[in-house]
């Protein structure tokens, strides 16, 4: 398996010095052999896949053969394994990852070089920028983390297993996720450089970027959140986002990527923030590769971090070389980014959108700073300054509040500009609406549970809940109103029942109103992080029959016990839980020991339901009497957010889907004899 | 030779043959102009149009922002219609030439 693994890696290299040299040449050349240069670089960079394919089979197989002769699988597999975990195995270490990163891009370049009759210029362009990070990550798996390195000395007769905390049904799936969004991230990017550089006339390559973008964006969405549940699952601290600097790096790409989903609107339609969208394009595709540098470079302390190793200084000259390629072509070509019409109005469809814009970049910028700033401190100081969850939700959720604020005004403003009229139009029930339930939750009994009965002047903490949820509100009655307006319209039209009505609608222009169903998910997210405000949790040690009292549930230690698997040692207990008097279930928290590696892993048991989590933990024994510790935390509203996530994500997928035709009349212009020439284009 | 070596024997010639072997004339589609590009934005802004007429019916625009839009939106239109139709003759004159 290592021959072949090492013989499709030196392919795939060969392959896309081939297709990005290769390419390189025929798009400066001219005339029929030019073409027919490009056309051989664009099959060259289809057949990377192939090799990387190959390589990566080649990877897995060997974890199912217990192959011990190559480190990479000694190193992260044991015989007892079982057969998901084995397939994960291409992704749970450093060698294996970056060979999984190449081979995602190769997938994504693969798709981009076979749908090239669709702009051929400009998708040779993009496929020479993707056959560039192509040549790089390939040349870091085959001569700086060569998963096919053979192991030295002699043959051992187990490996050493995997990271118990990867030993969990969704890091089977997480990483993928994660993974597809990080790599995507340079197909958008690849139009954006190309486009730059060929001064491409119109806005095509931005429907093009903005539709790989989306694809890339639900991808992250869905690997980040997979990323919080596994910690919530797996770490057993109770919570479900510790700002930690790989979560962080995660994080940043999000929300440059976020920005840029929603300004490239103005391009498309108004011809405007053409040099901005550029730069956020750039800069999430850097913040991509930045975050994998934090990750491997071992730069930075997180739980999710590979090893220290010497790939970081790869990871850094690349950064430099593709923030300097930008740069240059970005300095030589500006000129062809101007925009085709000015801000007209304060309060305006484009001036939310640059708010919005703003205030994701803010909120990076918190991010970046937050996450580099014990290195940096290091570096001035001598001393690691740490940077905990305070230093960032001082300045996240403020931002995250605006940035809801925007979300329930922004669709509802008009382009170009809104007067106070269409304001007060369309804002007085929402605003009505919101403030209701505001002043509902505030005068509310505490009694009944959270999120009612809340104070905002006992606690900021309680404030913030409050306004989320308002702010909540208040978004889900604008985008109903989105819906039933638009569907009313129709209804009038076709006579067709209302729903149907809306669902032809949301037919007829996928992109907004699956939009407005993401950000209907987003609230829903954003009620699940409201209930943090309100969490308890209790410690205790157990003995059979100890009771302990948390929230609404009484917790009865019934037994616990160890047990012995081929793969791991557990303890664990048994408590049965009531509520009201009522045994209404009962819990078995466990904690294992794994043999091949030789750690400990938790698994908390989590119960959940709308209204709160309970959530347990064995967090080990009392050596002088053998009685377990126990805590119990009561999590209000999480199932929210992993409910939001879904709906997010089914938003994402209908905001793809083609629009159905529609047949609505359009005035015709009146025509002008003697106009002046429009701008742009060449 | 083993059958590895034998593998990455085939596995490369194919891969060659793909790639090198080109019977057919290289696609390399139309040439974008400059009217392309005008046919692009004047789409866009029949789009905006109907977006506007949509949300006009649908209450959330006031009659005079309506007005006001719709007109700007239409000399946009027609700045664009004029032009595309300036190239297109130019383009037809100098082909009768």
């Amino acid at each position: 398996m290592a021959f072949i693994g090492n013989f499709a890696l030196y392919l795939a290299f060969a392959l896309s010095v081939y297709s990005f040299a290769v390419g390189l040449v025929a798009l400066v050349a001219r005339g029929e052999s030019a073409a027919r240069l490009g056309e051989t670089a664009r099959r060259a960079g289809v057949a990377i896949f192939g090799a990387v394919a190959l390589a990566a089979v080649a990877l897995v197989v060997a974890a199912f053969r217990d192959d011990f002769t190559i480190a990479y699988i000694f190193h992260h597999s044991n015989r007892d394994l079982p057969s998901p975990y084995k397939f994960a195995v291409l992704w749970s270490g450093q060698e294996g990852s970056l060979l999984f990163w190449a081979l995602l891009l190769s997938g994504y370049g693969f798709v981009l070089r076979l749908r090239y009759k669709t702009d051929p210029r400009l998708f040779a362009y993009a496929s020479v920028v993707v056959a560039g990070v192509q040549v790089f990550f390939l040349a870091l798996v085959n001569f700086a983390a060569n998963p096919f390195g053979l192991l030295e000395g002699p043959l051992r007769p187990d490996g050493s297993g995997l990271n118990p905390l990867l030993q969990y049904p969704e890091m089977v799936i997480h990483p993928p996720m994660l993974y597809l969004g990080y790599v995507g991230f340079t197909v958008p990017f690849a139009f954006a450089l190309g486009a730059l550089i060929m001064k491409y006339p119109g806005e095509k390559w931005i429907h093009i970027t903005r539709r790989w973008t989306m694809v890339t964006w639900g991808f992250l969405t869905c690997g980040i959140f997979l990323g919080a549940h596994w910690a919530y699952s797996v770490l057993g601290w109770g919570g479900y986002w510790g700002w930690d600097p790989v979560e962080n790096a995660s994080l940043m790409p999000w929300l440059v990527g976020t920005a840029f989903l929603h300004s490239v609107m103005m391009q498309e339609k108004r011809g405007m923030l053409k040099v901005w969208n550029v730069w956020l394009v750039f800069a999430t595709f850097w913040l991509a590769i930045l975050g994998t540098f934090l990750t491997r470079s071992g730069i930075i302390s997180s739980v999710h971090a590979f090893a220290q190793s010497s790939i970081g200084s790869w990871f850094a000259y690349f950064l430099a070389i593709t923030f300097a390629v930008f740069i240059f072509f970005f300095v030589k070509n500006k000129d062809h980014l101007r925009s085709e019409h000015k801000l007209e109005a304060i309060v305006s469809r484009e001036s939310s959108f640059l708010f919005n814009n703003l205030l994701f970049l803010l909120l990076t910028l918190d991010v970046l700073w937050g996450t580099w700033f014990p290195k940096i401190s290091e570096l001035v100081q001598g001393n690691k300054v740490t940077v905990g969850a305070p230093f960032y939700n001082r300045v996240a959720i403020p931002v995250a509040l605006l940035l809801l604020i925007l979300t329930a005004v922004g669709p509802l403003l008009a382009w170009r500009k809104t007067s106070f009229e269409s304001l007060k139009r369309n804002f007085a029930w929402p605003t009505l609406g919101a403030v209701a339930v505001m002043a509902f939750l505030m005068i509310t009994p505490a009694s009944w549970g959270s999120p009612f009965g809340l104070r905002p002047w006992q606690d900021i903490s309680y404030f913030y809940s409050l306004m989320a949820i308002g702010l909540a509100v208040l978004v889900t009655l604008t985008v109903a109103s989105e819906f039933y307006r638009g569907g009313r319209v129709i209804s009038e039209k076709t006579g067709q029942g209302l729903f149907a009505s809306m669902v032809q609608l949301t037919h007829r222009n996928t992109r907004r109103y699956g939009g407005y169903i993401v950000h209907f998910g987003v609230v829903v997210v954003i009620i699940g992080f409201a209930g943090a405000a309100f969490n308890q949790d209790k410690e205790m040690e157990m003995n059979y029959g100890d009771k302990m009292t948390i929230g609404p549930y009484t917790l009865v230690c019934r037994s616990y016990t160890d047990e012995e698997y081929p793969n791991y040692y557990t303890q664990w207990a048994v408590l049965d839980v009531y509520k009201n008097g009522k045994q209404i279930d009962t819990l078995t928290p466990e904690r294992r020991f794994y043999k091949a590696s030789q750690q400990t892993s938790t698994l908390p048991f989590v119960r959940s339901s709308l209204s709160e989590d309970l959530y347990l933990v064995y967090e080990g024994i009392n050596q002088d009497n053998g009685h377990p510790i126990l805590k119990a935390h009561l999590n209000p509203l999480v199932m929210w957010i992993w409910l939001g996530v879904w709906i997010i994500l089914g938003g994402t997928a209908l905001a793809l889907v083609p629009n159905a035709q529609a047949a609505v009349r359009v005035p015709a212009p009146r025509l002008v004899e003697h106009a002046a020439p429009v701008a742009t284009g060449d | 030779m083993n059958i590895a070596g034998l593998c990455a024997l085939v596995i490369t010639a194919a891969a060659l043959l793909y790639i090198f072997y080109l019977p057919e004339e290289v696609y390399v589609g139309p040439k974008k102009t400059r009217a392309a590009y005008l046919r692009e934005r004047k789409d866009v802004v029949y789009e905006n149009l109907r977006d506007l007429n949509f949300e006009y019916k649908a209450g959330k625009v006031p009659d005079v922002d309506y007005q006001s839009l719709k007109s700007s939106l239409q000399d946009e239109a027609a700045m664009l219609l004029a032009e595309i139709a300036r190239l297109e003759a130019a383009a037809m004159s100098k082909k009768t030439k």
